[in-house]
């Protein structure tokens, strides 16, 4: 069975008058360790997915299971916990907390686990290791570079081994230079840690860093290749 | 909670400015609703206490001031006479001040050893013989001695006429007499005026334990009804709220100026922490993404909203407790005191009072915050 299950996802939502339908009986499943980009255009709903899938906003229909468990249906209270437990998310300004330091910022998901004082210090570290900012645990984010501050943010995405990580447009407010390295940097983390991963962005190079490439249009899922991602990944297996 | 504490106070020093005048205007309320709240004390204890039950006062009747009320000193013997009185003292009582004052000086002239057998003094500087000895020697309370370096034991002082030496300093479970100066009834007497011989202010009646004092009271001023002048007796608390008059009632209203500093509190808590709360929409929104319940945001939000009026409120507290106790302020009107008391109970009911005005002003900005929806939190600037 797959990690990640979506079924006929239907999501609108209304801009004055008008009512806008992002998702389309949009249609996904993929495995624990596969990254994936999603790319489409912008207003297309790319985000909007990404924000389903983790459990911060609600379908108007469909399904969404993640680890066999159905998400659509639950509590405010029990998604925020369901959150905690199996998501990790990169933001694509970074949104750390500025009185926090990196230290304390990778910490903070680990607050709402139980979990000792001390194994909460070695799961920091190995995630500050992770992306090479050991050096600036002590450092405030206003202390750090663009670049450190989302690896900073990519560190306290993953430092409670969530179950999936979704970024959004993690690159975009990035020079170059620093877009690759951050890409590369999450190319590792699937590869050498086994992070399942889903890239939204619409930049195509930063897609081809996922091992499977998705496309947005008109509400639905498509494949790079152009078939369906279902049965592309029917075919796959 | 606590392991939520630091981010909590980092976010509180963060904008400290804001933080700062909010905990400053939780401290002037406090410090206001404490100066409140132990006028209303002084006021509970002096008309209460048991002495307020138990003693009566004789005073000539329709007459409200001590300078106009002049009964025969003989009085105080017929009054001995009657059943359930145990001692019937006379006092010539002056004040430089009829009118409500903060600095009022109040004598009492007593026969000196009536003072030490009707008063429960502790004497912190002086003695007893020192005052019985010397017809010109004065007692005055801890209080009034604070007032000025003057008034030591060893020094002399003038005041309305009367040239007194210091010879002891008392002090008492009664706070309103440590702001007065007991003197002998015979210098008070004759340092007035001739006229004032043989005549005194009031005669203070000390009853025998279960004595129906209302009962005593209208005995009394029947058995004086034939004197040559008519008297109007009551309990001593009752005597003393009639003798403040009006300064009762506004005393008794400034209870509403601690309701509505209270009231402020809550108001400028809860301004300043929509406001923060409105700043971090956001910070709140990715809380939330990484896992923090509405509930756990609602809880934040109020800790931090109490933690800033506590806080505030207590060192509001503090200073009123420490300046009343330096102080010592008394407001006294037609010679009878009205004590500001500070206590430790006073400081726990402000503290508690902060803190819950706190809470209760961080509600609807924790709601707020609690109930915002994640996506278009993170979509806002």
């Amino acid at each position: 069975m797959a990690l990640v299950e979506i079924s006929d996802v239907v999501k609108t939502y209304s801009k004055g008058d008008e009512v806008i339908k992002p998702l389309d009986g949009a249609c996904l499943e993929f495995d624990r360790g596969e990254f994936l980009s999603l790319m489409g255009a912008s207003g297309s709903g790319k985000s909007t997915l990404l924000n389903l899938l983790a459990g911060i906003d609600r379908p108007n229909s469909g399904s969404i299971q993640v680890a066999s468990e159905e998400i659509t249906n639950l509590s405010r209270t029990r998604m925020a916990t369901w959150r905690a437990r199996h998501v990790g998310y990169i933001f694509q300004t970074h949104n750390l907390m500025p009185v926090l330091t990196a230290y304390e910022n990778v910490e903070l998901p680990l607050l709402l686990l139980s979990m000792s004082r001390s194994d909460r210090r070695r799961r920091v570290e190995i995630a500050l290791d992770a992306v090479g900012l050991t050096d600036r645990a002590d450092h405030y984010p206003r202390q750090l570079s663009g670049g450190q501050e989302q690896r900073v943010g990519i560190a306290r995405a993953i430092v409670a081994d969530p179950t999936l990580v979704v970024a959004d447009e993690p690159t975009g407010n990035l020079d170059a230079d620093t877009s690759v390295q951050i890409l590369e940097l999450l190319r590792q983390l699937n590869k050498q840690l086994g992070t399942t991963l889903l890239l939204v962005t619409h930049d195509e190079e930063a897609a081809e860093v996922a091992s499977r490439q998705l496309l947005l249009d008109h509400g639905k899922l498509h494949e790079q290749n152009g078939r369906p991602p279902q049965v592309a990944k029917e075919q796959s297996a | 909670m606590i392991r939520f504490l630091p981010f909590l106070l980092k976010s509180l020093w963060r904008h400290r400015t804001r933080t700062l005048l909010t905990m400053s205007g939780a401290g002037v309320g406090l410090f206001v609703f404490c100066f409140v709240g132990s006028i209303q004390q002084g006021m509970r204890n002096l008309f209460d206490q048991k002495e307020a039950q138990q003693t009566l006062v004789v005073f000539q009747a329709n007459k409200f001031c001590p300078a106009t009320s002049r009964l025969p000193q003989d009085y105080a013997e017929k009054i001995k006479q009657l059943p359930g009185v145990r001692d019937a003292v006379p006092i010539q009582v002056f004040t430089n001040n009829c009118r409500a004052s903060l600095k009022s000086a109040v004598f009492y002239g007593l026969p000196p050893e009536k003072v030490q057998s009707t008063r429960d003094f502790e004497f912190i500087d002086g003695s007893w013989p020192e005052f019985e000895e010397n017809q010109k020697s004065a007692i005055i309370g801890r209080a009034f001695a604070d007032r000025d370096s003057e008034y030591r034991v060893g020094n002399s002082f003038r005041l309305g006429g009367y040239d007194v030496n210091v010879v002891g300093v008392f002090e008492s479970d009664n706070a309103a007499e440590e702001t007065y100066i007991y003197t002998h009834l015979d210098y008070l007497q004759r340092g007035f005026s001739k006229s004032r011989v043989g005549t005194v202010t009031q005669i203070e009646v000390h009853t025998e334990p279960g004595t129906d004092v209302d009962a005593l009271c209208a005995t009394i001023d029947e058995e004086l009804k034939s004197g040559t002048v008519p008297t109007q007796t009551r309990p001593k608390g009752a005597f003393q709220a009639k003798s403040l008059g009006d300064l009762t009632q506004l005393l008794s209203l400034s209870r509403y100026l601690g309701y509505a500093c209270v009231a402020l509190v809550v108001m400028l808590v809860a301004t300043t922490t929509v406001m923060a709360v409105q700043d971090r929409l956001r910070e709140h929104a990715v809380l939330k993404t990484l896992g923090f319940s509405s509930l756990r945001v609602f809880v934040l939000v109020l800790i931090e909203s109490t933690l800033q009026s506590a806080t505030g409120g207590a060192i509001g507290v503090l200073a009123a407790l420490l300046m009343l106790q330096v102080l010592d302020l008394s407001v006294a009107a037609d010679a009878i005191a009205v004590s500001f008391q500070p206590s430790w109970q006073l400081g726990i009911v402000g503290c508690g009072v902060a803190a819950g005005a706190g809470a209760i002003a961080g509600i609807f900005p924790a709601f707020k915050a609690a109930a915002s929806e994640i996506v278009p939190a993170l979509r806002s600037e």
